[in-house]
C-alpha cells in the first residue's frame, strides 16, 4: 500500500499532542494561545537580522515580554548539524531533516510555551528559509512542507527582499567568502564559493518570491534605509499587537 | 525495479539496487538482534555478503540522539524527526550503496518501529507517512510479535525498567511498571495495525530462538531462491532491467558459487545447496 497518498498538510495545522496517548491532535495552527509570533525572513545580508534586534529593543521598552529564538540554535540538536556540516556529512535530505529537528526542538522546549505564556516570539528565520534553501537543493516541495507541518503559524512573517548583488555585497564587505553549505557547495553548481553562492542564493531568492502569495509573506524592501525600514516595521507591529489584548505587557 | 512509499530523494537512482533489503521488525524484548546475529553468519556461510544496520547506528545522528536522551527532556517531535535523519542517513550511504552492490541489508526495525513509536506519542500518522514516503520498499518484514505477558519478563527481569522503553516520556509520574504496560500494550496495537497495511509476515517471538531463527531461514530462502529464479528467466529473455550494472559487484546467481559454503554440518539449512546455481 502506498503511503503519503496526496495528503496535503499545510504548516498551518499543528498537531503536537497536549494530553499523552491523545493521538491525531491538531489544534494549534492558528493558534489561539494569548502570544505573537513575528518572524522575519531572507537571504543572507538582507538585513533581516539588524531589523529584527531593533524590533526586539522597541518591544522591550514598551513593556513586552518579548523572547528571541534564532534558527539553528537548539541546544539539544545544534551540535549534530554542526558535527554533519564540518564533516560534510549532510546530504540535501538529511540537511533538511537536522535543520527540521533543531526547528522541532525550540517549538516544543520555547516557542509553544511563551506563546501559551503571552510573549511576543521573535524568530530569525523560520519554516520558510528550510522551504527555500531545501527545495533549491533539490527536496520535494510538498515533502518539506508537510515535514514543518507542526509549526505554529506566524502573526506576521517580515520577507526583507533585497536584489543578489547588494546582499552579496554586504556579506563580502565584512569577510572573505562563504562557508561550505552555505553557499550550497554540496550541489557543485561552482567551484569559486562566491560564485556557488550566487546561483544558490538566486534559487533560493526565487523560492521566496513563490512564497509570498502562498503564505502571505509581508514584504518590505531590504534597499530602503535602515531607519525607514524599521518605522514600517514597527507601525505593522504596533497595529497587529493592539488588537491582541492578551499579551502581557509590564504595567 | 525497487520502489519507494511514494516520493524520491533527489538522486537516488532505484534501478541496479539488485541486494535484498530483509526487515527484522517487532517491540522491545522480541530478540531482534538475537535472530540478526544468527541470520548473518549463516548467510555469509552461504556465500552472500551481508551489511547490517539498526536505530541510531548513524555516523550523523546516533550520537546526538543518544546524548539527547540521557537528558529526558526530548521532545515528541523532535525525537520522531531526530530518529528520521538518523533513518535517512543510514538509508542513503548505507543501505542503498549496499544493495547497489548486491548485499544483503538486514535490518533492525526500520520505519515501521518509527512511525509505530510517533504514533503512539500522538503523531498524527498521515505526518509520520509522509516523512518516510521516501524510505525504499523493503522485500520482505518479519515481524516478531511477543505479547506483553510475554515480553514484560523479557524486558524487565533481564535489563530492569529502562525510561524510553517504558515510555515513561508519555506516562509521568506513572511507576516505570504501569507506564511500560500500557505504553507496549499501545505499540502492539500500533504494530499489529501497521501489520496489516504493510505485509509484514508474523512470526511467533514467544517460540525459542532456534525455532524462530529456523522459521526465518526457511522464509528468507524461498525469498532469495524465488528471485535468483526470476533473475535467472530475465537474463535468458535478456530483460535489461535484470542486467546487473557495472557497479553491481554480486548478484546472487553470480554470487552463490563464488564463495560456496565450506562446511555442510548445519542442519538449519536444509536447501542450502541447492541454492547456488
Amino acid at each position: 500500500m502506498e503511503i503519503a497518498s496526496g495528503v496535503r498538510i499545510g504548516p498551518f495545522e499543528v498537531f503536537a499532542p497536549l494530553q499523552p496517548a491523545v493521538s491525531m491532535v491538531r489544534h494549534y495552527g492558528e493558534h489561539h494561545f494569548p502570544g505573537r509570533l513575528i518572524v522575519v525572513e531572507g537571504i543572507d545580508g538582507s538585513g533581516k537580522s539588524t531589523q529584527l534586534s531593533l524590533l526586539h529593543k522597541w518591544l522591550e521598552s514598551k513593556g513586552y515580554g518579548v523572547v528571541f529564538s534564532e534558527w539553528n540554535s537548539s541546544p539539544l540538536v545544534k551540535d549534530t548539524t554542526k558535527h554533519g556540516k564540518k564533516k560534510k556529512l549532510l546530504t540535501p535530505a538529511t540537511f533538511s531533516l537536522i535543520h527540521s529537528t533543531d526547528f522541532a526542538d525550540r517549538t516544543e522546549r520555547s516557542i509553544l510555551p511563551l506563546l501559551k505564556a503571552g510573549a511576543v516570539v521573535l524568530c530569525d528565520r523560520y519554516i520558510y528559509t528550510a522551504f527555500a534553501r531545501d527545495v533549491a537543493r533539490g527536496m520535494d516541495r510538498a515533502w518539506v512542507r508537510e515535514l514543518y507541518a507542526f509549526a505554529v503559524k506566524p502573526a506576521i512573517a517580515f520577507y526583507f527582499r533585497v536584489p543578489l548583488e547588494t546582499a552579496i555585497h554586504r556579506l563580502l564587505d565584512g569577510r572573505d567568502g562563504f562557508k561550505f553549505y552555505e553557499a550550497g557547495m554540496d550541489l557543485n553548481l561552482a567551484d569559486d564559493s562566491v560564485e556557488s553562492f550566487r546561483l544558490f542564493q538566486g534559487r533560493i531568492l526565487s523560492e521566496y518570491e513563490k512564497m509570498i502569495p502562498e503564505f502571505g509573506l509581508t514584504v518590505v524592501d531590504a534597499t530602503l534605509p535602515i531607519e525607514i525600514q524599521q518605522m514600517q516595521v514597527r507601525q505593522i507591529v504596533k497595529a497587529h499587537l493592539d488588537k491582541a489584548k492578551e499579551l502581557r505587557v509590564q504595567a | 525495479m525497487r520502489e519507494t512509499y511514494g516520493r524520491l530523494l533527489p538522486e537516488m537512482r532505484l534501478g541496479g539496487l539488485a541486494g535484498k533489503l530483509i526487515v527484522i521488525e517487532g517491540t522491545d524484548g522480541a530478540g531482534r538482534s538475537t535472530q540478526i546475529d544468527l541470520l548473518k553468519p549463516w548467510l555469509e556461510e552461504l556465500g552472500h555478503a551481508v551489511v547490517d544496520t539498526g536505530m541510531t547506528r548513524s555516523p550523523l545522528a546516533g550520537e546526538g540522539i543518544r546524548r539527547a536522551k540521557e537528558g529526558n527532556n526530548l521532545g515528541r517531535v523532535t525525537q520522531a524527526l531526530f530518529y528520521a535523519t538518523d533513518f535517512v542517513d543510514r538509508l542513503e550511504n548505507e543501505i542503498v550503496p549496499a544493495l547497489r552492490a548486491g548485499f544483503i541489508v538486514l535490518t533492525d526495525r526500520y520505519i515501521y518501529s518509527l512511525m509505530a513509536r510517533a504514533i503512539v506519542r500522538g503523531m498524527d500518522p498521515r505526518w509520520i507517512r509522509s516523512i518516510y514516503s521516501v524510505a525504499l520498499k523493503p522485500d520482505a518484514v518479519f515481524y516478531l510479535r511477543l505479547g506483553i505477558d510475554q515480553l514484560l519478563p523479557r524486558v524487565v527481569f533481564s535489563r530492569g525498567f529502562d525510561y524510553w522503553e517504558s515510555g515513561m516520556d508519555l506516562y509521568p509520574g506513572h511507576d516505570m511498571f504501569d507506564s511500560f504496560c500500557s505504553y507496549q500494550a499501545a505499540l502492539l496495537t500500533e504494530f499489529d495495525r501497521l501489520s496489516a497495511e504493510f505485509n509484514f509476515q508474523m512470526v511467533d517471538a514467544a517460540a525459542d530462538s532456534r525455532t524462530v531463527c529456523a522459521h526465518l531461514q526457511q522464509n528468507i530462502l524461498h525469498l532469495l531462491e524465488r528471485d535468483s529464479r526470476k533473475n535467472f528467466m530475465s537474463r535468458l529473455y535478456n530483460d535489461s532491467t535484470a542486467v546487473p550494472q557495472a557497479d553491481d559487484t554480486a548478484i546472487y546467481a553470480v554470487a552463490a558459487p563464488a564463495a560456496a559454503p565450506t562446511t555442510n554440518g548445519n542442519g538449519h539449512h536444509p536447501h542450502a545447496t541447492h541454492h547456488g546455481q
